[in-house]
């Protein structure tokens, strides 16, 4: 037994190395270069927090980032909550659907929701025909479309990660409210709601960090105006050579990231995600 | 900009052209010998090495177009071949390549604001105009640290049916909503903008530089919620291609594609048109020494900057190209000289200076 688990041990040892030299290191290097460019000490972070236009690029990021996050795990809860209840066969289907999009780039989702909202695009060609508005709506180039293509792009993760969740929970304690006399209502949100928490704190911390480090979603979908941490940082390092901003901005990221992180992975809800359930 | 965004798009011209068989093989390869790409591309890193030049440009895609092409008129001359490396001579790699002492690049493809940058920096080696014949160019285009082989403009266009056959007279219609409705495009990159900004609000082109940056928010503050902006070429023709906006400030080269795509409708204005030099610089130490300077002066050759005119629509740094020019030609070149009476000079020396500070607050501007 002692042999097997070093042998174990032993083959975790090249993947450990790769991470660690193509993953770690850059981003030791990194925390480096936020410390000492252009000399060495803690001025890039002071003048950091001094900066009213990183402030306002983090509260744009903060404030799509809630938006995105609240809002995919709403919609991902009600689809997931719906293919656990369908037959085996429309459950494969429905789960076929939800991974197509992991197959599409990044770039086409977002070429394709200009496509659909753009002044002249699908969605206000039809809501025009239909005489429902007269004049077209600014779908895109602007937060709304940015939040749209962001929560696009995060649901398939959040439906898997509830899927998973509600799948596991044991469906024997609604029979046991219903022949308690309990409504559909009481049942979903006395036992289906608790019981789902971790799932659903797990969904919250995935899509909210994913967010927080959005690239190319809202550069194409916001056209400069909705302006998020990833692009500030990629504009620094590429188009003003500000090393010094780009560098400490990232490492806060990462620092504020692994913050939170570190609290939720204490709230009970995660903990009970991660903690193995007893066999039934 | 520390990224050439204009050079990245003219060779994205270039190969779509080329993708659509719009031009043959030998055009396009004559057109990137002017831009300085003819004559190899090595996928893959470049390496170092004394007996050919490494060319860093913004153009990679074109890897099979190159692939083959060993005849350029250079390498005949000189027997050297000339490698292409696509990965894009950003201010950043430039200098990252030069501290560290690895240096693969020769020349690089940027703006005449970057040689300015590298040169403060002690970057890249100054022209050595004993070897590039100073007098095939302007005085301007001849810097210290970069000398020019293609200029480009930014220019007003606009949708003609939007305006129902009205034109802009100049920048000032930009602003004019209650005249020419509809939304507008500009730069997120800051050269070329505020400058168009403040012509719209009175200032004399003479009293430009320094740029009254909060004079040019002011202006611009009402107008952000109508303006859509843009950080790429082929964006530009996308906004206008789908009735997006009605007008805009974009590249000439984009201008004139539009109006070569439907004459009647996409038309652009020459008055108060933004130039731009673009700059070969010579990063310092770099592999093939003084023999690069050889290549800068064969890409200075009016021969291939009309060439360079007539497939992506570049202008000509070298005046005696003007000569060359059927009047088609003269007619979408910025530097003919009716093009070119309300023309202004980008000011290369203020955005060196300046450019870092003002590319943020811009961002931080249009962003919030």
């Amino acid at each position: 037994m002692r042999n097997f688990k070093t042998t174990a041990l032993l083959l975790t040892v090249p993947a450990s190395l790769v991470a660690i030299g193509l993953y770690a290191a850059p981003i030791l290097q990194v925390l480096a270069l936020s410390l000492t460019e252009p000399k060495f000490g803690l001025a890039n972070y002071q003048s950091l927090f001094a900066n009213a236009a990183v402030g306002r690029v983090v509260m744009t990021t903060l404030k799509v980032s809630v938006m995105t996050t609240v809002l995919t795990v709403l919609a991902s809860y009600i689809v997931a909550f719906a293919i656990i209840h369908m037959s085996a066969g429309w459950r494969r289907i429905s789960l076929f659907l939800v991974l197509v999009p992991f197959w599409i780039s990044v770039l086409v989702r977002a070429f394709s929701w200009i496509t659909i909202l753009r002044r002249r695009g699908v969605l206000n060609s039809a809501l025009m025909e239909m005489g429902v508005i007269s004049t077209p709506l600014d779908l895109v180039y602007n937060l709304f479309g940015v939040t749209i293509g962001m929560i696009h792009y995060m649901m398939p993760f959040a439906i898997l990660l509830l899927y998973a969740n509600l799948s596991d929970i044991d469906r024997r304690i609604m029979q046991a409210a219903r022949s308690l006399g309990a409504r559909p209502a009481t049942i979903f949100w006395r036992v289906w709601l608790p019981l789902s928490l971790p799932g659903i704190a797990l969904a919250t911390l995935f899509v909210f960090v994913f967010s927080l480090g959005f690239l190319v979603t809202p550069a194409l979908l916001g056209a400069g105006k909705t302006l998020m941490i990833a692009e500030y940082i990629s504009v620094q390092i590429s188009s003003t050579s500000r090393w010094d901003l780009a560098t400490s901005l990232s490492t806060m990221l990462l620092l504020v990231v692994g913050i939170i992180v570190f609290a939720a992975m204490r709230s009970p809800a995660l903990r009970a995600a991660f903690v193995a359930r007893p066999q039934q | 900009m520390t990224i050439s965004h204009f050079a990245k798009d003219a060779a994205e011209i270039a190969l779509e052209k080329f993708n659509r068989g719009e031009i043959d093989r030998r055009s396009f390869l004559i057109a990137l010998g002017g831009l300085g790409l003819a004559a190899a591309f090595k996928p893959g890193v470049a390496r170092a090495d004394a007996s050919e030049i490494v060319v860093c440009n913004w153009g990679g895609a074109a890897a099979d177009a190159f692939a083959k092409a060993y005849g350029d008129p250079f390498t005949k001359k000189s027997g050297m071949k000339v490698v292409i490396d696509g990965a894009g001579p950003a201010v950043g790699t430039i200098r990252a390549m030069v501290e560290s002492g690895k240096v693969i690049w020769d020349a690089t493809d940027g703006g005449m604001i970057d040689s300015l940058t590298l040169g403060k920096g002690n970057l890249v080696e100054k022209i050595d105009y004993t070897i590039v014949d100073k007098s095939q160019v302007p005085e301007n285009f001849a810097g210290e640290f970069g000398v020019s082989n293609y200029v480009y403009s930014n220019v007003l266009a606009y949708d003609a049916d939007a305006t129902k056959g009205a034109a802009p007279t100049g920048w000032a219609d930009f602003f004019d909503t209650a005249k020419f409705p509809g939304k507008r495009t500009m730069c997120k990159w800051i050269q070329g903008q505020l400058e168009f900004v403040l012509m719209a609000d009175g200032v004399a082109p003479a009293d430009l530089y320094p740029l009254d940056v909060d004079r040019a928010f002011k202006k611009l503050k009402p107008m952000l919620a109508d303006i859509i902006f843009w950080e790429g070429g082929a964006q530009t023709q996308q906004l206008f291609r789908e009735g997006e906006v009605v007008m805009g400030n974009i590249w000439h080269t984009r201008a004139n594609l539009l109006n070569k795509e439907t004459p009647d409708k996409f038309k652009w204005i020459w008055e108060q048109n933004i130039l731009s030099a673009s700059a070969w610089s010579v990063p310092k130490g770099n592999p093939a020494g003084k023999k690069v300077f050889d290549f800068i002066n064969s890409t200075l050759d009016p021969a291939g900057q009309l060439v360079l005119l007539q497939i992506m629509g570049n202008g000509p740094s070298n005046p005696k190209t003007l000569a060359l020019m059927t009047p088609a030609d003269a007619l979408v070149n910025p530097t003919t000289k009716e093009n070119a009476a309300s023309q202004i000079m980008l000011n290369p020396a203020y955005y060196a200076e300046h450019e870092t500070e003002l590319q943020n607050k811009y961002l931080d501007f249009i962003s919030s």
